[in-house]
């Protein structure tokens, strides 16, 4: 008895771009979850999240030849899902810094982050997810790319390479000392 | 950071986690992290971290996602069904027909009948029976009456309505 195998996602990319939409389908329904999560971590809203992996999916739907099986179907389809989340980000950077320029100096103080935070309670090794959630936020961008796809996505410093189109050392540097920023801003929760 | 080692050896942390060193940096590491102690927590606390952030719960897509996905596409297709349509050359050829059948049209109806439209139940129109017909004096003069004898109907209909006894009306008519 011949035990069925699944199709790998190059091969349903390729039947899909010889005109089978099944194919697309099966698809979406293998990375829908990974993507939102992934985008997830970026703009830290749940509905934006899912709508910019639509329009992820719409991407590669629009322009199915555009694909080349040079690279893997996940590094192509992370490629264009964290171009899109950057791009939003920066539009939200953008929008943040009007509106806090037209606010008054009182206003400011008043929607400054406030820092002074309660940390009573939280034991240093067992960090509160959300705490380190937004202190990835407030990484730099080339830092906080790279911890979601490392280590919230956990993908192979390989694939890393190819999405970022950096070289695999420098992927594996920035990933240290991402790391050690990401540490560096949460030592304050064991003083 | 206590030192240039301290700097060196922290930028093997990542490799050193996932076993990638080679055996004579790794020693180094082990050397490094038993004497010092500000190295030893950075590294304690980096694994903590990487442990929560390998622990965060999964997020999972809407359970309509896909099926709004696709609706959205279908949506698009249409779009761009309708696009194709509109820019290629038979939409041209069917509009340019379409407009020369029109123009035709107009030009054989003004060649046939330049006066007057045909109408919609293919009859000529009221004006044009009229302009057929023969005008004399006499058919002037009859409709004149015609018209009179109407209009003096149509009062006396309405006095009645207004006062149905007649009396002002008997009046006003006798004055006149």
């Amino acid at each position: 008895m011949s035990k069925k195998t699944q199709k790998t996602d190059e091969q349903l990319i390729a039947a899909f771009q010889g005109g089978d939409e099944t194919a697309f389908v099966e698809l979406v329904d293998r990375y829908k979850d990974r993507l939102v999560n992934f985008v997830y971590r970026f703009l830290n809203d749940m509905t934006d999240a899912e709508d910019l992996v639509q329009e992820t999916f719409l991407k590669v739907y629009k322009n199915k030849h555009a694909y080349r099986e040079i690279a893997k179907f996940s590094t192509w389809i992370y490629t264009i899902a964290g171009n899109l989340a950057r791009s939003e980000l920066r539009k939200r950077k953008r929008r943040k810094t009007y509106t806090m320029s037209s606010l008054s100096y009182d206003d400011n103080e008043f929607t400054a982050v406030d820092t002074d935070k309660d940390t009573e309670g939280i034991v240093f090794n067992s960090y509160a997810g959300e705490e380190i959630m937004k202190a990835i936020h407030n990484l730099p961008e080339p830092f906080k790319t790279i911890t979601i796809l490392r280590d919230i996505q956990e993908l192979s410093y390989e694939d890393i390479s190819t999405i970022l189109d950096i070289p695999m050392g420098t992927v594996k540097s920035r990933v240290n000392r991402a790391r050690l920023k990401l540490q560096e801003t949460l030592s304050y929760l064991r003083e | 950071m206590q030192n240039n080692e301290c700097v060196y050896i922290s930028d093997q942390f990542t490799d050193y986690r996932e076993n990638t060193l080679s055996s004579e940096i790794k020693a180094k590491v082990d050397a490094h992290l038993a004497v010092c102690s500000p190295c030893r927590n950075i590294f304690q606390e980096l694994e903590n971290v990487l442990d929560t952030l390998h622990k965060l719960p999964l997020h999972q897509a809407r359970p309509d996602f896909t099926k709004a996905l696709l609706s959205r596409i279908d949506d698009i297709d249409q779009e761009s069904l309708w696009h194709k349509f509109s820019h290629s050359t038979v939409s041209k050829v069917a509009g340019y027909a379409i407009a020369a059948g029109l123009v035709v049209a107009l030009g054989l109806n003004m060649l046939i009948d330049p006066i007057s439209p045909i109408d919609p139940n293919g009859k000529r129109s009221f004006t044009e029976e009229q302009m057929n017909q023969s005008v004399t004096p006499e058919s002037l003069a009859e409709q004149a009456d015609s018209s009179n004898n109407q209009q003096a109907d149509s009062l006396a209909l309405h006095h009645n309505a207004i006062n149905p006894t007649g009396s002002s009306l008997q009046l006003v008519s006798d004055t006149k």
